[in-house]
């Protein structure tokens, strides 16, 4: 901590002197905005010769932040101040760096942060452009106009969704309702994508964004013409994400030829970015490679060498992207190639004697992102359509770091390390466990939640009502065949163990008592010396299309139990989809001496699976496959012998 | 002669392994970009996506580095991917509130609105299993400890995964 101090005093000086010394003097000041007919009074304002900059502790700043639902992590002594939006999006400025992040784009900022005090302060202009705010003046008036920052075609053929997103949670208003043409409008959103686009898809013919009002009441409005027996659903806000879903066929053929030109050698950027620190050593560019991924397709570039690379799109309908790497050499020459969609052609060269440009051009105005990768350079190129996106970014690849200090810092671990076995094993029992159960006979059921836990609750049903019902279910049927079963809980109730008081559950830094619920379940069962423990759930997802049946396990010693009632599930032919035998530190199987499984039966929010859980004989069905499955397991597996 | 002959031979076999020395050397690598893990819509595979870094500040310590990194590292895999990629994703609002690293173990503190989780173990899961990758990417971090608000808990309310020591790629 101490040396964070003395950091944070040795730059807050050095920017402090910087900014005195180079960038005019630096003095407090006021600056006030109207937003959302609200006047936000910037009061935390540091002037430099570059701009102002506004500190990270505004409190007018902080509360602009929570109405656009962004969340700020900074403390003192940190580099990144990081927001986060609802969009998602994080963005990432640095102290000392002019270079910050909006997403995966890159931009340069017009200073770079700078620490005063023990406070960030970020250049201001380009803080309010990262949260999609522009400013405009209103006579003496500087008014926050949000902007609409991109609007999306998704889908294809006979089915498309349009999005809007802007930096402000989008409430439009249904103007104008006609079979042939929607109009949204969008009240207090200002627009810097006004334009028409054809589009063709899911009977959309045309969209129109158009924008209109005044400096401080703007308003936007998204048109759509539609295509005879088009339908369209009810507009539904995702995130705050406007959204409508359009059915029909096509719509007329397209006035604009949305195909490349013949030569698709893009134009020279009218600025063209001098290198940064051009390396010495260079690059050799060895292979550019396409490869499809999530419907889209990522451009490799393999590159070995440190180079700087600025990237430039143009504006549909003109789809044509191209990078410029400098510094680097091409291996093994030119390169024309046809691609399929969305990529419709790709072209490499070697510019001039220190650049190698590669062109890419696309079926539509789809989205983009460059990024650095190990071994070069990555361009993912996605399916869907962006109206409004960066239309040029910038980077490095290698090791372009500022010369004089070659610290050390971080190693990636590479990725496949998946599933690699730390040296802190954290079992509680090694493969060949010597647990010997004091009571054969004896079963422990968990049936999952309960009392003051409800699980998962969806349109009225509760995972607790239906775990204690399959749990009731599977105790009859072991009885019946000679089992000894003890239930963690039978009736709708908490489980409590040991009774622990608030100053010792506090001591162990928990917030109450209360939260031992799940090691009470597990010390029922290690107490009885149980033979088996067996947890049963039903699972949840925020959308309907997570389905099916998974076994989950934590020890080795219960692999093989898993295993077998996946098999004996199976074999049941219970309807559901058979998600398979899953590792993961689950509170109850990772605290069981005994073999341990926790089965998620279904899922509550799939209507397929949910259609069985409401069935009093589906559970019936998968009762007697979960006893099935505990009889084959202490049949194949005799107590005494390996586990 | 022949002496001299012997002396310049060693001269230049110190020179090549010198040489060797220098080009095999082991180098500590600064990475300018972070692999950023999410668990897919199946619920156990992960993807990835890759963020910048910038070049450590003069007079960065290793370990102010390796704590603003795990930061980012953490608010990135909180918010998660770019909206078009399905991905699970921790609820609405949740956000990072701070991250310590101590030794190999960082401590990722997390507002009450992880809390918020839609139920079931699916949601879960998959939401730490990308956090727990993306810290545990970076050297020498290799367990992640969660807390909410400053708090241990077992698990999530009416929870599942087990939270109240800290997690490893392992523990998958
Ligand atoms: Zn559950």
């Amino acid at each position: 901590m101490n040396s964070t101090r003395r950091f944070i005093g040795r730059i807050g000086s050095a920017f402090a002197l910087c900014t005195l010394l180079l960038c005019g003097s630096a003095r407090a000041a006021n600056l006030s905005y109207v937003f959302q007919n609200q006047t936000l009074m910037f009061t935390h304002i540091a002037r430099t010769a570059a701009g102002s900059a506004l500190g990270v502790d505004d409190p007018a700043f902080r509360s602009l932040l929570k109405s656009l639902g962004a969340t700020l992590t900074w403390h003192p002594g940190e580099r990144y101040v990081l927001i986060s939006t609802p969009q998602p999006l994080v963005i990432n400025f640095a102290v000392g760096s002019k270079s910050y992040d909006v997403g995966l784009l890159s931009a340069n900022a017009s200073f770079a942060p700078f620490l005063q005090g023990q406070e960030a302060f970020l250049p201001l202009d380009d803080l309010l452009h990262s949260l999609g705010l522009t400013s405009r003046s209103d006579g003496s008036v500087n008014v926050l106009q949000p902007q609409l920052t991109s609007v999306d075609i998704k889908g294809s053929g006979n089915q498309a969704v349009v999005v809007a997103h802007a930096a402000m949670p989008l409430h439009p208003r249904l103007a104008v309702n006609e079979p042939s043409r929607l109009v949204y409008v969008f009240d207090g959103v200002a627009s810097s994508i006004d334009g028409i686009r054809q589009v063709n898809v899911g009977g959309i013919r045309l969209l129109k964004i158009i924008s209109s009002g005044s400096v401080r009441r703007p308003s936007t409005t998204i048109e759509v013409d539609l295509a005879p027996n088009a339908r369209h659903g009810a507009p539904r806000s995702n995130d705050g994400d406007f959204e409508v879903a359009f059915g029909g066929s096509g719509g007329a053929p397209p006035l604009v030829n949305a195909n490349v030109a013949a030569n698709p050698q893009p134009p020279s950027p009218s600025v063209a970015p001098a290198p940064v620190n051009p390396p010495a050593a260079g690059a050799t560019v060895s292979a550019v490679t396409v490869t499809p991924s999530n419907g889209g397709e990522t451009v490799t570039i393999a590159m070995s060498g440190n180079a700087t690379y600025d990237w430039h799109r143009l504006r549909p309908p003109d789809n044509r992207f191209w990078i410029d790497i400098h510094g680097a050499q091409l291996e093994g020459g030119n390169k024309d190639e046809a691609q399929p969609d969305p990529l419709t052609s790709l072209r490499i060269r070697q510019n001039d004697a220190q650049t190698v440009r590669v062109a890419l051009s696309l079926s539509g105005p789809k989205s983009i992102s460059v990024s650095p990768s190990a071994n070069g350079i990555l361009i993912n190129i996605g399916n869907t359509d962006a109206f409004d996106v960066a239309r040029e970014g910038s980077g490095t690849v290698g090791n372009v770091v500022s010369a004089n200090e070659p610290q050390p810092l971080i190693t990636p671990v590479p990725a496949d390390e998946y599933g690699q076995v730390s040296n802190e094993s954290a079992w509680k029992f090694g493969p060949q466990s010597s647990y010997v159960p004091t009571n054969p006979r004896l079963i422990v059921l968990d049936p999952g939640h309960g009392g003051g836990d409800r699980g998962s609750v969806h349109d009225g049903m509760q995972e607790a009502v239906l775990t204690l019902d399959m749990a009731r279910r599977v105790e009859a049927l072991l009885i019946a065949r000679g089992w000894q079963v003890k239930m963690t809980h039978n009736g709708d109730h908490d489980v409590h163990g040991t009774p622990r008081s608030k100053a010792e559950a506090e001591a162990m830094g928990y917030t109450s008592p209360d939260a031992f619920d799940l090691q009470a379940r597990d010390d029922i069962a290690n107490a009885a010396g149980a033979r088996l423990f067996v947890s049963i759930h039903a699972n949840a997802f925020m959308n309907s299309g997570p389905n099916g049946t998974t076994y989950y396990y934590y020890t080795p010693q219960s692999l093989p139990f898993a295993q077998e009632m996946e098999q004996d599930l199976d074999a049941a032919d219970l309807g559901t989809k058979d998600d398979g035998v899953h590792k993961v530190k689950y509170y109850v199987v990772a605290h069981a001496n005994m073999p341990a499984i926790l089965i998620e039966t279904a899922f509550l929010t799939n209507p397929f699976d949910r259609e069985r859980l409401a069935s009093s004989s589906w559970r019936q069905h998968i009762a007697e496959a979960i006893a099935d499955g505990i009889d084959q397991y202490a049949r194949a597996h005799p107590v005494g012998q390996a586990q | 002669m022949k002496a001299s002959r012997l002396l310049l031979l060693l001269v230049v076999l110190v020179v090549v392994a010198g040489a060797a020395w220098w080009f095999l050397r082991p180098r500590p690598v600064v990475s300018d970009h972070l692999t950023v893990y999410y668990t897919k819509l199946d619920g156990n595979s992960l993807g990835t996506w890759t963020v910048s870094l910038r070049p450590p500040q003069p007079g960065e310590s290793a370990a102010e580095h390796l704590h603003n990194v795990a930061l980012y590292a953490a608010v990135q895999s909180i918010a998660g991917p770019p909206s078009e990629v399905s991905a699970i994703r921790f609820p609405p609002g949740t956000h990072v509130l701070n991250v310590l690293v101590n030794g190999s173990t960082a401590t990722v503190d997390l507002s009450k609105d992880v809390a918020a989780s839609a139920g079931g173990s699916f949601a879960e899961n998959g939401e730490f299993k990308g956090l727990v990758y993306t810290l545990t990417g970076i050297s020498p971090i290799n367990a992640v400890q969660i807390t909410i608000e400053g708090r241990k808990v077992e698990t999530l309310p009416g929870g599942h995964l087990e939270l109240d020591t800290p997690l490893h790629r392992s523990d998958w």
